[in-house]
């Protein structure tokens, strides 16, 4: 993929060559807001709304990293989507079960390519990572978000977040703290291989 | 060995990040190496990041590709949009021009303000009573509204014929055969001043062409819009 070649022809208005960037960075952008909004429905919503306005700004992309500056549109997204749910909160509807309870991880999310243990183990981290990500406010999930989810460098994540950049060291580094704690609480459900032991490698 | 503070928290973070000065870094390195406290945090805080770098990523539900619609792209002017753009205008002009042709054409001509006068010098020969002689006569009316047709110079119009009295006929004195309809109301042939009535062909003219040129206008929208769809149809997801 061309991408440089890709955003001039899309700044020029072609729709074809935006929608080539679109399929080529829609699981980022879709994963950054599922761990920053916590909510699947209101993740697809604001990913597309940050493509939206990704298509209609691009003439303001001056080079550097395209990716950091859609998770920047997609970090504005996602605000928005916060301060919506804040004025207007609502209840989440699960799925029923043949019982009538509800079902919190519904067969169609379910990852065909896993075996169950696999699949297990995949959704108990998952499932811990997000509970102690909600637990953060949500600037400091941004940032946790932005920079070890997502990989982004400080600059990047100062110019997304719209704040300097010794909050974001500041923060990142208060998040981690935080989540160090609360990653603890689930150790023993966390699979063998993320059971918050020494980091071969760093 | 103390607790390290919020401050050294934030270094270790950024130290874990290669985010700190050569100089800082160094100078953190060999606290850590004699702070046990210290070197603790920033395993706990290596930890925590490595555990979220091993987030699952999860595919996207659907395509986010943007439609046109979407985009708000609208499909593109067709070359000919200066002219055609005034498509309807020049319609309208045209239609007004027809009916001003057709308007100005009756009172030129005449003929048709002489149809509808005819009803009312009708009515004196079709009064139901028996005809006379006198009804022979056209009706006064009918030879205003027919300038050209009966001046004040002109012989007096006598009708043929029928309406003349037949002498000797079976003793019927005063009897005189009805009129015919026809002949009450139209002029002789042998004046001379009957004419064909002129076709006036500009209506039809300016009919053609505004409907040539609305015709035009759509054909030439409809096919730079068929041509935009094909193009601009998003893609599938691979």
């Amino acid at each position: 993929m061309d991408e440089p070649a890709l955003i001039r022809d899309a700044q020029h208005g072609d729709l074809d060559a935006f929608n080539s960037l679109v399929l080529a960075y829609q699981d980022t952008v879709y994963n950054t807001a599922l761990r920053i909004l916590s909510d699947e429905d209101l993740a697809a919503d604001a990913s597309q709304e940050a493509f939206l306005s990704a298509f209609r700004a691009l003439n303001s992309y001056r080079g550097g990293s395209f990716r950091a500056w859609l998770l920047r549109t997609v970090t504005n997204a996602c605000y928005d989507e916060l301060r919506r749910k804040k004025r207007r909160p609502t209840t989440p509807l699960e799925p029923d079960s043949d019982d009538g309870e509800e079902v919190e991880s519904p067969r169609w999310l379910a990852d065909p390519s896993a075996s169950p243990e696999q699949q297990l183990e995949r959704e108990e981290l998952e499932h811990a990572i997000q509970h102690c990500l909600d637990a953060l406010p949500a600037d400091f999930r941004t940032v946790v978000v932005l920079a070890d989810i997502q990989g982004l460098d400080y600059t990047e994540v100062a110019r997304a977040a719209r704040v300097p950049l010794g909050t974001i060291k500041s923060r990142l580094a208060r998040a981690r703290l935080r989540l160090r704690e609360c990653l603890q609480a689930f150790r023993e459900l966390l699979p063998a291989a993320f059971r918050l032991e020494k980091e071969s490698g760093l | 060995m103390k607790t390290p503070t919020l401050r050294d928290i934030e270094r270790l973070s950024a130290f874990l990040d290669g985010q700190l000065s050569r100089a800082d870094a160094a100078r953190l390195e060999s606290r850590i190496k004699t702070d046990r406290e210290l070197a603790a945090a920033l395993d706990d805080l290596r930890q925590a990041r490595a555990v979220l770098r091993r987030t699952p990523q999860r595919r996207a539900p659907r395509n986010f590709t943007l439609t046109p619609k979407m985009a708000g792209i609208k499909p593109p002017v067709p070359r000919a949009a200066p002219v055609l753009s005034w498509a309807s205008a020049v319609a309208m002009l045209f239609f007004v021009c027809t009916l001003g042709t057709n308007l100005l054409g009756r009172l030129s001509f005449g003929a048709p303000a002489s149809l509808a006068a005819a009803p009312s010098g009708m009515g004196g020969g079709y009064g139901g009573g028996p005809a006379d002689t006198n009804a022979t006569q056209p009706p006064a009316s009918v030879e205003s509204a027919l300038p050209g047709t009966a001046t004040p110079e002109a012989p007096p119009y006598q009708a043929p014929g029928p309406t003349i009295a037949a002498p000797g006929m079976g003793g019927a004195e005063g009897y005189s055969t009805p009129a015919p309809e026809t002949r009450a109301v139209q002029p002789p042939e042998t004046t001379g001043n009957k004419r064909a009535e002129p076709v006036n062909p500009w209506p039809y003219i300016w009919l053609g062409l505004a409907a040539a040129l609305i015709g035009s206008a759509m054909l030439v929208r409809w096919a730079g819009k068929r041509a935009f769809r094909r193009k601009a149809s998003p893609k599938q997801k691979p």
